[in-house]
């Protein structure tokens, strides 16, 4: 299994970069004795650099858990999990929390934006936490919501904009400190078919400069097009690693069909 | 941006309010600062009283020796007198008409004693000298007579009857000269002695009435005992004038100089003023009229203190002992009867913490200083 | 990130008011409330603070407080003269004393006898005439309060206004006459009495008869004198109590405390004031961190360290407490301010500041910590729920 990752590549381009996350035999098994959950049953799974990985599969597989556990936000239970070469088990709680600020980007599925900020502050957040002055993160946080189509409206609040926007303003967010990581859980199942396109559309655009690695959560399969590679989960484990969509369901899939 | 602040700058505006107004209501308010400066002692160690500045005679106060009405005032107060200076005048009329009673008796003996001694009346004597001449020549004419008949041998012409008459006129003659000799001798031997003793002593007698008299007139004549001061006069022409010892004395005299000030110490302080102490006065009022004061003496009878309230009858509450001293008023706008604030140096090792009872009051009479 | 958190808390302005009324109610009710019974503890010296003069007050040893007064024999004075360091000490008579009004009517007054000659222990602040005119004959000085109010003469329209006391008026004070020659200023007392003032002498012919009638002896300390050790030396020398002005003030505030159920009402007013605040800032501040929650947890998982969210909160509290903190003192010095004119006895002092502020300090605290707990158990992995 440990060797699963590279044979499973379909992107031989990726293969050549170096190694954003690395996993191997994570467990994380949730409550204790007879009701306990094995949410995790041994995941050996690795993500490159400049690399779009999705992870798919049906409720319940256990995606949450390994994006939550690969983000640092959630420690593993048994195996190994790095992010670019720093196992989270070696970092302390203050480090881990520091890492994730300086390395990883989160976009959340409703999008978490701070509703009693605006638009510009909540994107300035990241920013602020990596020291910036509440000026130059300001100023930086205008630019990025400039860069997603949103820099009229760096004054509103989030609740003033529709979904798609928000959903742009939480991509502005977990750019603007230009994370070398950045995680996605559902950014598109809000969101109707037409904006969901449009906002992966941006994400790639925008994010995938450099050798920036992404990480999308989504069970949504319109838009497994984007993706680098999509890693298939059931019941705790990666079953498959495969380049597209097709490889995955077959030929005769179609978009919008439930996955 | 306004509106997010508002209620920060209402509350910061709401905490200045209430720090103005602690500043404003814990400023302490203006002191009630005293009209006139209080005096401050000199000496470290010292014993406070009070005082009462009196004459250096002590205050005398003139009385009466007999009750009457006031005809006339001769002083005014403040005035300076000389021992004998007539102060006031009673109304003695009665006396003035008794005296002129007494002088008219006296006049009336010394003329009936002068009457007496100027005896013989000399126009008595050549009547009583005439009627002796008379008898004289009665009687020689009637001897004539007899002589003649002697000579007469004539029986016939001589009658015995005749003779013998004539003899016995004779006789009568002799003793009728003899009488007018006698009358004119007495006559001539003027008054009787013991009688001119008798008036000499009923004038003496009116003299003696006429000098009661006007001693009693100069009894209601008032006169300054001693060199001094006039302080108070209490009396004018037309009041009555008791005798006797008066709340308010007719009036009062003193010498005033050098004043003397009256210091009462209570007894708690009384052991702690030695004779001779220094002390420093100052008058209430202003502490700027001050004066060194020289020790003079202890009353030795450690008396009750009077509250000097004014008080128609004054409380009594303490007993304090009496030091007087003198200082010279020269200079000093001060009277008699003011009060000092008096400051008395007591001896350094009397500052020791005496075992004083908590009440004052209850500890007993001090003794008396040597 | 300090200033998000700030515009977190302003720009939810519903449970911003909430918790900003909370802070405000329970440091309104404690300022307030601590005012009035300042205010009164106040009253209970005003006359010591009025009489600002002397440095030391010299009584008999069982004097419990200002009105106890236990007269002494006239020639204390002059021993408390003798004592060194003493530079100058003057009489005070203190006493009740009943004026008899025009219409019939008694009204007790505070009668206060100062020194004849330097008139200390009078009245500092005249509002009409001076205080050297105390030396004219049957002169006396009211304060304003009697003047205004309670020796006032009565209306001769019924029911009009009284028309107050003014300079010429004759009084009569126990059955003699005075004439009020001023009007001064003056600290309400306890038990609202009118405040006579006139000279010694005359007060003790105004009194009723007593054989001692020295209340108090008003002590000015020589310069440089160490008021605590010439307190010591006055009571070792004459046997009688002696207190610096804030002692006298303390000795009268405290037999108050002890012997009255001013400080039990007082207590229980504010302790309620505490509690509700205390309740209301909490429970809506901890509604407030749950409603934030979700975005607490989002800014720990995107890098916020549980210090920094910790001091983030409790900025908040703070901020929170000291706007809650000066609105409610705001509010209750308004409140005394406009009270003024009125009975109501209020004096904000800065050490009630400091206890509200105190109290305020603990509210926010209690109500942060209970948000701490929640925010620093929180998982950051909760915010990839769905």
């Amino acid at each position: 299994m440990s060797t699963a990752a590279p044979a499973h590549s379909m992107n031989p381009a990726a293969s050549a970069r170096g190694l954003a996350v690395r996993c191997r035999n994570v467990v994380k098994n949730y409550g204790t004795g007879q009701s306990v959950v094995r949410a995790l049953r041994g995941i050996d799974l690795d993500v490159y650099e400049g690399e779009l990985l999705m992870l798919v599969g049906p409720s319940g597989c256990g995606k949450t858990t390994l994006i939550s556990v690969i983000a640092g936000v959630l420690d593993r239970d048994e195996g190994e999990c790095s992010v670019f070469g720093r196992d989270y088990a070696q970092m302390t709680s203050a480090q881990r929390t520091r890492f994730r600020g300086e390395t990883i980007g989160f976009v959340f599925q409703s999008y978490n934006l701070i509703p009693t900020l605006t638009i510009a502050e909540n994107v300035s957040v990241p920013l602020l936490l990596n020291g910036l002055n509440r000026h130059e993160a300001l100023r930086r946080a205008n630019d990025m919501l400039a860069k997603v189509g949103l820099g009229e409206r760096v004054k509103d609040t989030p609740l003033r904009l529709s979904g798609g926007q928000q959903q742009r303003v939480a991509i502005a967010r977990a750019l603007v400190h230009e994370p070398r990581l950045i995680v996605c859980d559902e950014p598109t199942s809000a969101l109707d078919h037409e904006t969901g396109h449009r906002v992966v559309e941006l994400l790639k655009s925008v994010a995938m400069s450099g050798n920036r690695s992404l990480v999308i959560v989504t069970h949504d399969n319109r838009i497994f097009d984007f993706a680098d590679r999509i890693a298939h989960m059931d019941d705790g484990q990666v079953d498959k690693i495969v380049g597209s969509a097709k490889e995955l369901y077959g030929p005769n899939m179609q978009p919008g069909s439930p996955a | 941006m306004i509106r997010t602040f508002l209620i920060p700058l209402l509350a910061i505006a709401g905490m200045l309010f209430g720090i103005v107004v602690v500043i404003r209501s814990s400023q302490p308010k203006p002191p009630s600062a005293p009209v006139v400066q209080p005096p401050v002692s000199p000496f470290t160690v010292r014993v406070a009283g009070s005082g009462i500045i009196e004459a250096s005679s002590e205050n005398i106060a003139i009385g009466t020796p007999i009750g009457g009405t006031v005809d006339k005032v001769d002083v005014r107060v403040g005035d300076r007198v000389k021992p004998g200076d007539v102060l006031f005048t009673l109304d003695s009329r009665d006396l003035r008409a008794q005296l002129a009673v007494r002088e008219a008796e006296l006049a009336a003996a010394q003329e009936s004693l002068k009457r007496l001694q100027s005896m013989p009346r000399p126009e008595e004597i050549p009547p009583a000298e005439a009627r002796v001449e008379a008898a004289k020549a009665t009687l020689e004419d009637l001897q004539n007579q007899v002589a003649i008949m002697e000579r007469v041998q004539d029986p016939r012409a001589r009658s015995e009857e005749e003779m013998s008459r004539r003899r016995f006129a004779v006789l009568v003659a002799k003793g009728r000269l003899d009488e007018a000799a006698a009358a004119l001798s007495l006559l001539k031997a003027g008054a009787w002695g013991p009688e001119i003793q008798i008036a000499k002593a009923q004038v003496v007698a009116a003299e003696a009435n006429v000098k009661q008299v006007q001693t009693e007139i100069d009894r209601r004549i008032i006169r300054a005992p001693i060199a001094g001061r006039v302080l108070q006069v209490k009396v004018r022409p037309g009041e009555f004038a008791s005798a006797g010892a008066l709340a308010t004395p007719l009036i009062l005299l003193g010498a005033v100089e050098p004043l003397h000030v009256r210091v009462d110490v209570d007894e708690n302080d009384a052991w702690r003023v030695k004779a001779g102490a220094k002390a420093h006065g100052y008058l209430r009022g202003n502490r700027d009229i001050q004066t060194p004061l020289q020790f003079v003496r202890f009353e030795p009878y450690v008396v009750p203190k009077k509250s000097l309230t004014g008080d128609s009858s004054e409380r009594v509450d303490t007993r304090v002992l009496q030091v007087l001293f003198s200082f010279d008023p020269k200079d000093l706008p001060v009277f008699v009867g003011q009060q000092m604030d008096v400051y008395i140096e007591a001896p350094a090792d009397s500052d020791k913490p005496s075992v004083h009872s908590t009440r004052g009051e209850a500890s007993p009479a001090t003794e008396s200083p040597k | 990130m300090y200033w998000l958190a700030l515009k977190m808390l302003f720009n939810d302005k519903a449970k911003f008011f909430g918790i900003v009324m909370g802070v405000t109610l329970a440091s309104l009710v404690i300022t307030q409330q601590g005012s009035i019974f300042v205010g009164i503890l106040g009253r209970t010296f005003g006359v010591i603070t009025d009489m600002n003069y002397p440095d030391i007050w010299v009584m008999d040893p069982k004097v419990q407080f200002i009105d106890d007064t236990k007269p002494l024999t006239d020639t204390k004075l002059y021993e408390v003269r003798g004592v060194p360091g003493v530079a100058s000490a003057m009489p005070l008579y203190k006493g009740m004393i009943r004026a008899r009004m025009e219409n019939g009517l008694f009204q007790n007054c505070n009668l206060y006898g100062v020194d004849d000659s330097t008139l200390m222990g009078g009245p500092g602040e005249m509002i009409v005439g001076k205080l050297a005119d105390l030396r004219m004959a049957d002169s006396v000085i009211v304060d304003l309060e009697g003047a205004t109010d309670k020796l006032a003469k009565p209306n001769p329209v019924k029911g009009g206004p009284k028309i107050p006391l003014k300079i010429g008026d004759t009084l009569e004070l126990n059955d003699h006459r005075a004439v009020v020659v001023g009007i001064c200023k003056g600290s309400r007392t306890f038990q609202s009495q009118p405040n006579v003032f006139t000279t010694y002498s005359r007060a003790v012919t105004f009194a009723p008869r007593e054989r001692k009638l020295l209340s108090f002896v008003l002590v000015k300390a020589e310069p440089g004198e160490n008021l605590d050790e010439l307190t010591r030396r006055i009571t070792e020398r004459t046997g009688l109590a002696a207190y610096t002005a804030n002692q006298f003030k303390m000795l009268t505030v405290n037999y108050f405390l002890k012997y009255t159920g001013i400080p039990i009402n007082f207590g229980i007013a504010v302790s309620l004031g505490f509690l509700v605040g205390t309740l209301i800032t909490g429970f809506m501040f901890y509604s407030f961190t749950l409603d934030n929650l979700k975005f607490l947890g989002t800014l720990k998982a995107m890098g916020t360290g549980d210090s920094m969210l910790m001091r983030m909160i409790l900025l908040q509290a703070m901020a929170v407490g000291v706007i809650g903190f000066g609105m409610g003192v705001g509010i209750a010095t308004l409140f005394g301010v406009s009270m003024r004119e009125t009975q109501l006895a209020f004096w904000l002092t800065w050490q009630l500041l400091v206890v509200s502020g105190g109290a305020v300090v603990i509210i926010c605290m209690l109500a942060a910590m209970l948000s701490v707990r929640k925010v620093v158990a929180l998982e950051p992995a909760m915010v990839f729920k769905g």
